[in-house]
């Protein structure tokens, strides 16, 4: 009987090669589509998973809001760990991390520096905490000692050798000499350590076994014994607030009390986080890595729903529009004594066959678009072929895929009547018209909603790229690491001023990109000692032609100035600074602050200026406050370049750059690719929508094209009546044309205010963001009705234009 | 003289040969004028008739309606000379399903500059012409097929048309309902409306004042 129906199936599926095709085009583009994105999706959600104890290992969080803004931290306090290790017996391990940044290594004799990304100071519990196995080295004394580190296999092998490297000194920064006690595998492309090559031993940082409850710079993460309950360790962390840290903060303010704290709106809490949460939850200040925000994931997810919903719908549409075609073999099978179950069952293993050839068709397609999406959304991401789960899971969906598409046209097909078909009753037989209607809506909803969303991400992110930032971020270029060149910075920015194309220099380790920073609180000399008037800003380091090459605006004051004298002890701040301190531009003038706390004589700095706002955060964020000093270090230099030939100037630079710094490496960035950098995200996030938006409407017009095949078919003989009658080509493709029309109008007027509202819900998490303006929802309107008029355009012409004798022949 | 045909041909070519579907057709009908086409199946009986309505082409000889040369028009002037002068009256019926009685009268209106109360007028017109008042809200699977006919005919009138052509206006009818069907024809007939009628029946062509016979696309 099997053997019958795959016999039969094939032959109908043969017999039919357009809506064949546009069947399995259509269902396998909605397939491979959802496959990638679920791929995707599969990585995104198994960070950090491949840790043996993951399940058991936890971040601890805290949130401040002490003096100035409430701040979400990843970081917490040096001896939080030693407190953590005493205060609770369900703890088995606790490891911070110091994260540093990028660092320049090379061997002690050797002259060249070879720069790594991502370095960390960590403790030795490291091994254990994530289970990590040497390559080389010993484990139980690897970050023993000070002065030692650790290098991943890629970075052992860019120095050493795997097997060379242990006990190799290596020159850190220009600085102290470590020693490399171990090697181990270079972490997963998903894991939160994923760039991280060099790991330093803890006790090399000084600052770590420092007993400062005040500053917050350690990422602790945590490991249960088993079994233990991480609701138990809440209540008495969150008291670590009256155990631990306001004694230590009675160091530098006497007299804080907890209910201080409350009574003026103030607070620190701690909390924790599982580390496989990590990637997808948390957002706060200074994460280990760079983390993917969940709400694109909900995002994805519904994308490759709508992909397979659409294809599905598309394959119902074609499928029960087809079955006028088939309306006679039911009504001849019927009558020949087939039951229904038989009947449901053909249709069946036709609608099998159909997403089993597209299942094989989508597999191609993934296979060759798998790069391509790769590069899209930065990911290195391959299809598990060999995985028996991987199968299991796509055969299982697909032919629950194939029941679900498949079961409403079998059953639609299965209830025909054979006496009216068989009489060729023609139209009126085959009903399902509304089903079929309703179903082209909602696929076009989905399109206009996507059209829309697409518009409103990509006016964004053009918003975004075009707003003032209250400096000027192009033709600069920011050369890295000037430390290096130890006492000869200065001399390096002055012969760089020299050159002809460069308009100006300035030495300074931050500049208005987003980056890590952190706040210091600043206490006003007239005040009292309570924390009340103490405001937090981030402190920059600068040099006198800072604020002239950024472009900034002052609005109050003057400007750092070699003439006027000993700038040192003087600072500018920003708007959102002298808001905070209650005062207007003018009257902040002459104030003086200062971030020694706690001391017999504290260091005053005096305000001479005020600078105009500038983002230096993301638009999602908003301004903070922020001072501009002349005093400490300045790693880096920015260099503002006339328009011209940047890579001339480039390599202009780094000659001057080998004179003063010889051997060492020359890096180097563009502000503004700094800048864009950083809405990579959201950038993403548009092509990602533009691709997946085309692919919908694509799916979309298969179906309707289709749809508008099997409408004129079905129609022929009305359109011949018409015609002989004196209808016109023109009339009657247009009165063809317009019933499609209708449906999609209906669909715009369902999809445009869904749109508006599920779009200015995402804006919201923009601080600086655009109004949705009319003309969006009118180009989708406008976008949707030329793409169906082209679809069903054509076939409508097509059928007015035959010839009415045909289709009026009466057999 | 309302048309005339000289020496018309039309083909198909099958295999490399001409198969000929009408063969040297000569015939001129006058005005008022009731004929009755007749011949086996696959004579041309219909071919010759959509010839005449001008929804086929020919491939050889001249036709000229109401001293209009057909061969050498274009499409869009033979279009306005059949919506004018031709009404055309099919076996089975073809009113549109989905349209009641009404609407179905009313449509080839649609397709010319009438305004909505000539075209009310002239619909209810025909309904009151053919008894069939009482029917106008009714779809046509709810009529009988001798009703449906009628309707039929109505349509092909509404416009007011020189000529009417029926392709086998009985051949889905019983006797008693071909019988009206025919009773009708003869008296627009004697209205003045030219009719030509393709038919098998001896009985039916015997209403017409002249018979043609075909036999392999050639008058005999």
């Amino acid at each position: 009987m099997f053997k019958t129906y795959f016999k039969i199936a094939w032959r109908s599926l043969k017999k039919q090669p357009f809506f064949t095709f546009l069947n399995t085009f259509g269902l396998s583009i909605g397939m491979a589509g959802a496959l990638l994105i679920s791929l995707y999706i599969y990585d995104e959600m198994n960070y950090d998973t491949m840790f043996a104890d993951a399940k058991r290992i936890y971040r601890i969080n805290v949130d401040i809001k002490f003096g100035g803004e409430a701040r979400e931290l990843a970081v917490t306090p040096a001896p939080l760990a030693t407190a953590l290790r005493s205060d609770f017996s369900e703890i088995e391990a606790v490891t911070r991390f110091r994260t540093w940044g990028s660092a320049l290594l090379r061997k002690v004799n050797a002259d060249a520096n070879v720069k790594e990304e991502q370095t960390t100071f960590v403790d030795p519990s490291f091994f254990d905490m994530f289970g990590i196995d040497l390559l080389a080295g010993d484990r139980n004394t690897a970050l023993e000692r000070p002065n030692t580190l650790i290098l991943t296999k890629t970075a052992a092998e860019k120095h050493f050798g795997i097997n060379k490297a242990i006990g190799q000194n290596v020159r850190f920064n220009n600085d102290k000499i470590y020693t490399v006690t171990g090697v181990i595998d270079d972490f997963p492309q998903n894991s939160f350590l994923r760039n991280h090559t060099v790991f330093m031993s803890m006790l090399s940082y000084a600052d770590s076994e420092i007993v400062n409850w005040g500053g917050n710079n350690y990422q602790t993460f945590i490991k249960l014994i088993p079994n233990a309950d991480i609701n138990d360790i809440q209540a008495p962390l969150r008291g670590f607030l009256g155990k631990y840290v306001i004694p230590g903060v009675q160091q530098f303010i006497p007299g804080v009390t907890e209910e201080q704290l409350k009574v003026a709106g103030d607070y620190l809490v701690y909390s924790t986080i599982p580390l496989t949460d990590i990637h997808l939850n948390s957002h706060r200040v200074a994460e280990v890595s760079a983390n993917n925000d969940i709400q694109s994931i909900y995002i994805l997810s519904f994308i490759a729903v709508f992909l397979i919903v659409l294809a599905a719908v598309n394959f119902m549409n074609l499928s029960t529009a087809q079955s006028l075609k088939r309306a006679k073999e039911v009504g001849v099978r019927k009558t020949l004594g087939s039951n229904k179950t038989e009947l449901i069952r053909q249709f069946l293993v036709e609608s099998g066959l159909i997403t089993f050839l597209s299942l094989a068709l989508a597999t191609v397609m993934a296979v060759v678009a798998l790069p391509f999406f790769n590069s899209l959304a930065d990911k290195d991401i391959s299809i598990p072929f060999l995985s028996p789960i991987f199968w299991l899971i796509l055969i299982g969906s697909v032919i629950l895929l194939g029941l679900f598409s498949g079961g409403y046209p079998a059953f639609f097909m299965s209830r025909f009547s054979p006496v009216k078909v068989l009489k060729g009753g023609g139209q009126s037989s085959v009903g399902g018209g509304n089903v079929r209607n309703s179903l082209v809506v909602f696929q076009f909803s989905i399109s206009v909603f996507l059209i829309v969303s697409t518009l409103v991400v990509y006016q964004q992110l053009k918003f975004i790229q075009g707003k003032d930032l209250g400096f000027s971020k192009d033709q600069v270029l920011i050369v890295n690491d000037v430390f290096v060149t130890g006492n000869k910075a200065n001399t390096f920015k002055e012969e760089i001023k020299q050159l002809g194309f460069v308009k100006n220099a300035t030495l300074s380790s931050y500049f208005p990109t987003p980056s890590n920073r952190s706040d210091t609180t600043f206490k006003p000399e007239e005040g009292n000692s309570s924390h009340e008037n103490a405001i937090s800003m981030q402190t920059w380091n600068v040099d006198y032609d800072y604020v002239s090459t950024m472009d900034f605006k002052m609005v109050a004051g003057r400007d750092f100035n070699r003439e006027v004298g000993n700038d040192s002890t003087n600072i500018i701040v920003n708007e959102t600074a002298v808001a905070n301190m209650g005062f207007s531009p003018e009257e902040a003038l002459g104030k003086r602050y200062t971030s020694t706390l706690g001391e017999e004589n504290p260091q005053y700095f005096t305000i001479i200026g005020v600078v105009k706002d500038f983002h230096f955060d993301t638009l999602k964020e908003g301004i903070e406050a922020l001072s501009l000093r002349l005093q400490g270090q300045k790693n880096a230099m920015a260099i503002k370049l006339e328009a011209g030939n940047f890579s001339n100037s480039i390599s202009s630079i780094e000659r001057v750059w080998n004179t003063v710094a010889p051997g060492q490496p020359f890096d180097y960035y563009f502000m503004e690719d700094s800048f864009n950098d950083t809405y990579q995200a959201e950038q993403r996030l548009g092509k990602i929508f533009i691709i997946f938006t085309i692919l919908s409407i694509l799916i979309a017009c298969l179906g309707l094209f289709g749809l508008a095949a099997f409408n004129a078919e079905k129609r022929t003989k009305e359109i011949g009546i018409r015609k002989v009658l004196g209808a016109s080509i023109r009339q009657i493709s247009y009165k063809l044309s317009l019933d499609f029309l209708k449906l999609v109008a209906i669909s715009i007027l369902i999809s445009l205010p869904l749109g508006w509202f599920i779009m200015n819900k995402w804006l919201e998490d923009f601080s600086y963001r655009i109004d949705i303006s009319w003309w969006v929802f009118v180009l989708a309107a406008v976008l949707a009705i030329v793409i169906s008029i082209i679809t069903v355009g054509y076939q409508s012409i097509k059928a007015a234009i035959a010839n009415p004798v045909k289709s009026l022949r009466t057999e | 003289m309302l048309l005339q045909l000289n020496n018309i041909f039309k083909w198909v070519q099958q295999g490399g040969q001409r198969v000929f579907l009408l063969k040297d057709i000569n015939l001129q009908v006058e005005e008022g004028e009731f004929i009755s086409i007749m011949g086996p199946s696959g004579s041309g009986k219909s071919t010759l008739l959509n010839v005449i309505g001008m929804l086929d082409d020919f491939d050889e000889g001249e036709y000229s309606f109401l001293d209009d040369p057909i061969h050498q028009l274009k499409e869009k002037h033979r279009a306005k000379l059949y919506k004018e002068y031709i009404g055309f009256v099919f076996q089975s019926y073809h009113l549109i399903d989905e349209l009641t009685v009404y609407e179905n009268l009313e449509m080839p209106l649609l397709y010319k500059k009438h305004s909505g109360a000539e075209r009310k007028a002239m619909v209810a017109d025909m309904l009151d012409r053919f008894n069939i008042v009482g029917k106008k809200d009714l779809f046509p699977a709810q009529l009988s097929g001798g009703q449906q006919q009628i309707v039929g005919v109505a349509r092909a009138l509404i416009t007011k048309p020189k000529l009417i052509l029926a392709d086998e206006p009985t051949g889905n009818l019983n006797s008693t309902q071909g019988e009206e069907i025919m009773q009708l024809f003869k008296q627009l007939n004697d209205e003045g409306v030219t009719i030509i009628q393709v038919t098998h029946s001896e009985k039916n062509a015997a209403y017409g004042k002249r018979i043609i016979n075909l036999l392999d696309g050639r008058m005999v």
